[in-house]
């Protein structure tokens, strides 16, 4: 039996407003996750510098000098995603973002370090058998989904961009 | 399907529904001033500065640490963090064999305060270097290790630090008044900074003659007495 116009534009209507909903759970949980390993980072700039000279793949003072910054840059991204501001930049950059820490952590376990990832707070050397590469490199994978994800649909609910004039 | 959707964005249902520009470029303009600010000031505040108060004994070129026995040989760095439990460890095990080889002058000793867990660690790190002001350092790094509680457990404040010092017999109106002012809160982040320049990413970090040891990898454990003996052999120490 045909659809009725109407129903034709009721079923379409009600998969953007899923896909809307969708959109705004991959801005909170890729900009949430952000914001908070940043914010965590702050006090400690020390700590985030020495958990970024841990993986050994950038000269020491540029290290630092990224660790320093890196949990400020984590904050405004995460308050981007999480306000829905820009969204399908912050996206893109979010996903990207995750894999540079994904091929970061994969490139720590290949050379056979034993370092926490850092990505919350701590990092630095620990105890070979207290690594989690794996688990945080999955956590990372569904991240930059989420960010991807953005990047192709950015439209979702309660974000800022929508507001019309 | 991806660019069908791609292709509706914001205007769905045929709505004028533009974006409103200002409050996006306001909430951007504002985010990333934050994020600069912020930046530039962690960069800014982790410097070292070369206009900085350091307690007697402390050396730039020993990245700032309290030296002991400068003219001897070889030179042994310990990097620590007054309120990190592995420096307990490594304290209680160490302790007295590196106050022995202070007193009979077998090795140059530095103790490199770092301060990274809180501000627990900056209150008790700024201690050492006021315990230093009246010759007993030592004895005050001993005594916070004695008495260490968990970290972020709140228990070092300035008065109760204070009180430790008036427990070991430190002049207390002395160590209040160095204490109080943060006479030393720079030159621990000076410390910090050599430590970074040092490639000192964890605490407690050896540095003998240069070459970070490094405890639990190629059967190095400086967390016995033999094992740290072991390393100080291989620099002529015995």
């Amino acid at each position: 039996m045909m659809e009725e116009p109407t129903e034709v534009i009721a079923r379409l209507s009600k998969r953007t407003q899923a896909l809307d909903w969708l959109g705004l759970f991959a801005r909170l949980a890729l900009g949430g996750v952000l914001f908070a390993a940043g914010a965590i980072k702050i006090p400690t700039p020390y700590k985030a510098a020495a958990a970024m000279r841990a993986y050994e793949l950038l000269p020491n003072s540029l290290a630092s000098f990224f660790g320093y910054i890196l949990p400020w840059f984590e904050v405004g991204l995460g308050l981007l995603l999480i306000l829905g501001v820009a969204t399908r930049l912050s996206g893109v950059v979010g996903a990207l973002l995750m894999l540079l820490f994904i091929g970061a952590i994969a490139s720590a376990w290949a050379r056979g370090l034993s370092i926490d990832c850092g990505c919350f707070g701590g990092g630095g050397e620990i105890d070979p058998n207290e690594t989690k590469y794996l688990q945080e490199i999955i956590r990372d994978i569904a991240l930059a989904i989420c960010g991807f994800y953005l990047y192709f649909r950015p439209h979702s609910r309660f974000a800022l961009d929508n507001r019309g004039k | 399907m991806a660019s069908k959707n791609n292709n509706r964005g914001p205007q769905r249902g045929g709505r004028n529904n533009q974006p409103d520009p200002i409050t996006r470029w306001i909430v951007i303009g504002m985010v990333s001033l934050v994020v600069i600010i912020g930046a530039v000031f962690t960069i800014v505040s982790n410097k070292s500065s070369s206009n900085v108060a350091l307690p007697p004994g402390a050396s730039k070129e020993d990245g700032y640490g309290i030296v002991f026995n400068a003219d001897k040989t070889p030179t042994i760095n310990i990097w620590e963090d007054f309120q990190c439990p592995s420096c307990k460890r490594f304290e209680q095990t160490n302790g007295s064999k590196l106050y022995e080889l202070i007193q009979q002058g077998k090795a140059k000793v530095v103790f490199n305060t770092l301060s990274f867990i809180g501000d627990e660690s900056v209150v008790a790190g700024m201690g050492g270097g006021c315990a230093a002001d009246q010759g007993k350092f030592l004895e005050y790094k001993k005594f916070l290790y004695d008495n260490q509680q968990e970290e972020h457990s709140g228990t070092w404040t300035k008065p109760y630090v204070i009180s430790m010092a008036a427990t070991l017999g430190l002049d207390e109106t002395k160590f209040a008044a160095c204490l109080n002012t943060d006479k030393y809160r720079k030159w621990l982040t000076n410390v910090a900074d050599a430590g970074g320049k040092a490639n000192i990413n964890g605490t407690p970090t050896v540095v003998i003659d240069g070459t970070i040891i490094e405890s639990d990898q190629q059967g190095i454990n400086y967390y016995t007495p033999e094992g740290f003996n072991a390393q100080l052999v291989k620099y002529g120490i015995k």
